[in-house]
């Protein structure tokens, strides 16, 4: 099968890292109060959610 | 926020609650099973490469024929298979080895899918009575098979008992009742549906010849997945292949399972299982965690002076029935919301999952929260129950 397109591949990214954030949310959960480690796990998928956006972004345009 | 479409709202139930709901706490999904969804939500995602034979648990990519093998490992039997949810296994196991009529024992609180299932086959469910702790004895079985021996002259043909109910959430001594049913000859199933993927279960301990999970109940998969595994002394009759011919067109259909109907769970909810199964291999050696867990809340609980705990103590399991009749019953009597007020005062806290307007007998289960959720949990009972006027040791 050929390689993952650009575009499907940071979609992909995009989604999965939001799934990160929800586990964040499901572990803090009722009044997400965030440790500094579930903080930094939240950073993190915002750094991936935000770099495969921008790669999405460009395809659109 | 936007329905999906209409009349199906976005469910945030995981994500902004403490979700105690007795049958949905240890099917909430993993992160991966969640993303394997993503990836595999479409109908037939499993079968990109199906190949000959043509059959789901031989399929190679993904790798669901060494899931397959890896699921009969985790529950030390011989061969296992994906199926329907644990009534599914009931009926593969019950039409295979039962006819019209023939006997077979259950608890005085199995599950009643499996009493459908062996009604559905004509055959006869018979109850064996739990005791005053509401725990079924290897002893209660023995006297019921003889029972059953001298009213018909014939042995039962199956014994099918929880490993964990799901009444009371209490743990049944299902090795000596194993060893009970193979001194008399009889096949044994164990309802895993509570354990299988919670605990570790080890059905060659247990004496079982066949050994069911629930996939939405306790493996952490969507519904509706379960697992039925045997040993090979069953494999052949539950797994047997098609040996039916079509009359007119000579068609035969290669090596699909009669009793499981071919192929059994593809797609999604399958791969989330899958997915899910590396963290639930690994939580079942932290299951003494979840107990410390469930017997720390337990004892909290319980400083509300008046509340009871009707599953057996020191809790062994998760599942968790409670008696509030006492103290959040006599409060409803008067409440302007009456019963409905504990669930409302729950929610109000973050916490769902027991029955809306329950305030007597109700359950819970605490599989796989945190330990700042159980406490968390803890001191919403103990400061619903201060507000309202009731003891709080």
């Amino acid at each position: 099968m050929a390689e993952m397109s650009k575009e499907t591949e940071n979609l992909f990214n995009a989604m999965f890292a939001l799934e990160d954030v929800r586990e964040v949310l499901r572990q803090s959960a009722p009044k997400h109060e965030l440790d500094e480690k579930q903080k930094e796990q939240v950073r993190k998928a915002l750094e991936k959610i935000k770099k495969a956006l921008n790669v999405l972004e460009k395809w659109s345009q | 926020m936007e329905p999906i479409v209409e009349g199906l709202q976005v469910r945030d139930r995981e994500e902004d609650y403490i979700n105690i709901q007795p049958i949905q706490a240890a099917g909430r999904l993993t992160l991966e099973a969640r993303k394997a969804m993503i990836s595999y939500g479409d109908g037939y995602s499993t079968c990109d490469y199906c190949l000959k034979p043509f059959r789901l648990d031989k399929i190679c990519k993904p790798p669901i024929q060494e899931f397959v093998q890896d699921l009969a490992k985790f529950v030390n039997m011989d061969e296992a298979r994906v199926v329907r949810g644990a009534r599914g296994a009931f009926q593969i196991v019950i039409n295979s080895l039962l006819e019209k009529n023939d006997i077979a024992l259950v608890s005085s609180i199995a599950h009643y899918s499996l009493c459908l299932a062996f009604e559905s086959r004509g055959a006869i469910w018979r109850e064996v009575p739990v005791n005053e702790k509401n725990i079924l004895t290897a002893d209660a079985v023995a006297k019921k098979i003889e029972s059953v021996k001298k009213e018909t002259g014939k042995l039962p043909k199956l014994v099918a008992i929880h490993h964990v109910d799901y009444q009371f959430g209490n743990l049944h001594p299902v090795e000596e009742i194993g060893k009970v049913c193979k001194e008399y000859g009889i096949p044994f199933l164990v309802n895993g549906a509570y354990t299988v993927g919670t605990m570790s279960v080890d059905g060659k301990k247990l004496n079982a010849d066949f050994i069911v999970g629930s996939g939405h109940k306790s493996m952490s998969a969507p519904a509706p997945t379960g697992v039925l595994a045997t040993t090979s002394e069953y494999a052949g009759k539950v797994f047997r292949t098609t040996q039916s011919t079509g009359d007119v067109s000579g068609r035969k259909f290669g090596i699909k399972e009669t009793e499981l109907l071919g192929c059994t769970v593809m797609g999604a909810p399958l791969i989330a299982l899958m997915a899910s199964f590396p963290k639930v291999k690994e939580r079942v050696k932290h299951w003494d965690d979840e107990v410390k867990k469930i017997t720390y809340f337990a004892d909290e609980f319980l400083k509300i002076k008046g509340n009871k705990i009707l599953s057996e103590m020191p809790r062994k399991h998760t599942l968790t029935k409670v008696d509030t009749t006492e103290t959040f019953g006599k409060i409803s009597e008067t409440h302007k919301r009456r019963g409905y007020f504990l669930t409302d005062e729950l929610t109000k806290h973050g916490i769902i999952g027991p029955f809306p307007g329950a305030t007597q007998t109700w359950k819970l289960n605490t599989y796989g929260l945190n330990w700042n959720q159980i406490k968390y949990l803890a001191e919403s009972f103990q400061k619903i129950a201060k507000e309202n006027g009731l003891n709080v040791i």
